[in-house]
């Protein structure tokens, strides 16, 4: 379901910002024009058996790149990209949905388009593509390309079984899906504490050409997840078992201490996780243990609108600091052979224990989360600024990352993020490839 | 002596009796403004000083005292989202976040003046006691207190017309006594099905100077829905409602 191609530069960035302002001055100019008294056109709320919508964005990056650091050295040996690197990326999210009696058929693709270093890029990808039938209120059968989104904390989901790991720095985008039968059966309670019962079961197959990145194919597998809403307090109970990944059971919660102060936390049990490992000679091997993640957090509103979250994480199936020393230290050592003999065969290999292994998202043991944001301060309405800092208990080293979001005019966001990074040599955050990344982005709903 | 006795034995007598007054008048108002099973479509309006405008359009359900979800159906920005409320319980559905995420009776979904507990907003019999009634020409004026520390504002002030029970005039104040906001309600229409109630809501506050939020009520009439409807794993489903 996925296209790809290359091409050298070309005007492709310039006619999307084009088309993306018409679009959003349009709809901007259209929300300002006319402080006449207010109308409710009962038209405007006629159900169709169809919707199409979705958004279009425009996402400039500058990155501040650090040539010193290992994961710059095992992208970037073979070329000089100079101290900065400019990247132009758009995106186009499409959603449609066809809804007929019990039956409802959604659709939403992703389109990233990406002009940088390497030329431009096209990528298509469908997020989700189901159908859905619902005979009661009390029963849906699902049956296709979906995501589940399981789990209760806002960066990170130990919990989250059946789905793809989400980016701590923008948790809040869809992800694809996988092909999956899933059902969800609700029951209602008047009295006692146990006010709601879902059980949701799940099938998940993972073959050749179907799901074969969710891991080992030949497999189906069964998923399912227990909700209940019992003394105010959300629970879920989940489990994964089948052979594409070993048994896996979770536990979470989410509960209001407080009106403006919310408890929530995840723990997940995976029996013999198998960690694959690279030392500083660059010899591979499997380590099995039985691996125990686990995630506490709050949110709290103060009574000036400040929103603070904060999480702690820790990722049973996280690298330690000595093996993650190892593996940079492995990438050093490709380098220097590179540099001396032209000979790129170490970094070859260490580029495959990066994919989805040493590169994933917050790899290692322990992470800090932090997310402050202010809604509309000084008068300012619909502008939220906020700070967020990601903080690599273990070696100390960490990302921090302003941004301003704006949301005034209907249909039309704009945010700015700068994203700083600092930390030790052979650290987490130390070895990513950049100082910093400042990013513009404009979206346009519809 | 006698006298002074039978006065205050009269007046013992008489506030429990206020008291009862107050609360069914209350539950009388609730009523009047709507049935205690309904749907209902809402448009929002957030006007800024210099008159630009951003409007939001909900469809809303409501069963009993405590349960009550939103569904967004316009702009496109927020289309899709929902909010469901199970007393004090307040749950933010947004799809591309794909999972019900906690929020609290004091945030704003939709920014301005409005927050979520006028959005979700519950019959105040279910959170409020009446303190106190008092007569003021042809409307009543009804102290309410809140029955917990979770309820959004600790005091009302509520103005309701005599002869139609419909609430005229709120003032949302503080523990202290602090004003918050106040809300206007105008235009009195038939919904048809027996429902005659303001069809539009103002609001302004002091600590949104020069900014003004409007709700106004289309469709709004009496319709009983299953309790699972008003659970977490329903709210993405809230569209097959309409």
């Amino acid at each position: 379901m996925t296209k790809g191609r290359l091409q050298k530069p070309g005007a492709g960035p310039l006619v999307l910002i084009f088309l993306f302002t018409l679009l959003a001055s349009i709809d901007a100019l259209l929300s300002i024009a006319g402080a006449e008294e207010y109308t409710f056109d009962v038209s405007e709320i006629e159900k169709k058996p169809y919707h199409i919508g979705g958004y279009a964005e425009i996402r400039p990056v500058l990155f501040g790149l650090d040539k010193d650091a290992s994961l710059y050295k095992l992208r970037f040996y073979n070329r000089d990209e100079g101290s900065t690197l400019k990247e132009y990326n758009a995106a186009l999210q499409l959603e449609g949905s066809l809804e007929k009696g019990i039956g409802r058929l959604f659709l939403r693709t992703n389109t990233d388009y990406r002009n940088s270093y390497v030329g431009e890029e096209w990528k298509t990808t469908v997020y989700e593509g189901f159908l859905s039938l619902k005979p009661s209120s009390s029963l849906t059968v699902d049956i296709g390309k979906k995501t589940l989104k399981w789990g209760k904390g806002y960066a990170w989901n130990p919990v989250a079984f059946v789905d793809r790991p989400k980016d701590p720095d923008e948790p809040e985008l869809s992800l694809e899906g996988f092909i999956v039968a899933s059902a969800d059966y609700i029951k209602s309670f008047h009295e006692g504490p146990l006010k709601t019962v879902s059980f949701t079961p799940v099938l998940l197959p993972v073959y050749e050409h179907v799901n074969h990145t969710f891991g080992d194919i030949h497999h189906l597998n069964i998923a399912g997840k227990l909700y209940l809403l019992l003394y105010d307090t959300d629970i879920d109970f989940t489990i994964l078992a089948g052979g594409s990944k070993t048994t896996r059971y979770g536990v979470d919660f989410s509960r209001n201490i407080t009106a403006n102060f919310e408890l929530h936390g995840e723990f997940a049990f995976i029996n013999d996780y198998k960690k694959k490992l690279i030392d500083s000679d660059g010899n591979t091997s499997e380590k099995e243990t039985d691996a125990k993640s686990h995630l506490i957090g709050i949110r709290y509103l103060t009574e000036k609108d400040t929103t603070y979250i904060l999480e702690y994480y820790g990722n049973g199936t996280g690298f330690t600091s000595g093996e993650m020393r190892d593996y940079f230290a492995f990438i050093n050592k490709g380098h220097d052979s590179y540099v001396s003999s032209g000979n790129d065969a170490l970094l070859k290999k260490a580029a495959k224990s990066t994919a989805g292994n040493y590169g994933r998202p917050n790899a290692m043991r322990e992470y800090f989360y932090f997310r402050a944001s202010q809604k509309e301060p000084f008068d300012i309405l619909y502008f939220t600024p906020s700070i967020t800092g990601i903080l690599n208990i273990n070696d100390k080293s960490f990302s921090l990352s302003p941004e301003f979001l704006y949301s005034g005019m209907t249909n039309v966001e704009f945010r700015l993020k700068a994203s700083f990074i600092a930390g030790e040599r052979f650290s987490d955050y130390g070895e990513k490839q950049n100082d910093y990344r400042l990013e513009f982005r404009a979206r346009y709903y519809f | 002596m006698k006298k002074l006795l039978v006065t205050l034995i009269a007046l013992l007598a008489a506030v429990p009796a206020y008291a009862a007054d107050g609360a069914a008048l209350l539950k009388q108002v609730d009523r009047n403004m709507n049935p205690e099973s309904y749907e209902s479509y809402r448009k929002l309006i957030n006007i800024e000083p210099d008159g630009r405008k951003k409007e939001y359009t909900l469809f809303t359900v409501k069963k009993g005292v405590d349960k009550v979800a939103s569904l967004f159906i316009a702009p496109a920005s927020e289309k899709g989202r929902s909010t469901l409320r199970l007393d004090e319980n307040m749950w933010l559905y947004i799809p591309n976040v794909g999972k019900p995420v906690r929020i609290t009776s004091l945030q704003s979904v939709v920014g301005g003046v409005f927050n979520n507990a006028d959005i979700l907003q519950l019959d105040y019999t279910a959170e409020y006691t009446v303190e106190k009634v008092e007569e003021q020409g042809n409307v009543y004026l009804l102290h309410l207190k809140a029955k917990t520390k979770s309820v959004a504002y600790d005091r009302l002030r509520l103005w309701a017309d005599k002869a139609k029970k419909l609430p005229t005039k709120i003032e949302c104040l503080t523990e202290a006594n602090m004003l918050i906001k106040t809300l206007y309600f105008k235009d009195i229409k038939d919904f048809g099905g027996g429902v005659v109630r303001p069809a539009v809501m103002e609001t302004d506050s002091p600590l949104y100077k020069g900014y003004k939020s409007v709700m106004i009520f289309a469709k709004v009439k009496a319709r009983d829905f299953k309790d699972e409807v008003f659970t977490l794993p329903f709210m993405p489903n809230l569209e097959s409602l309409r």
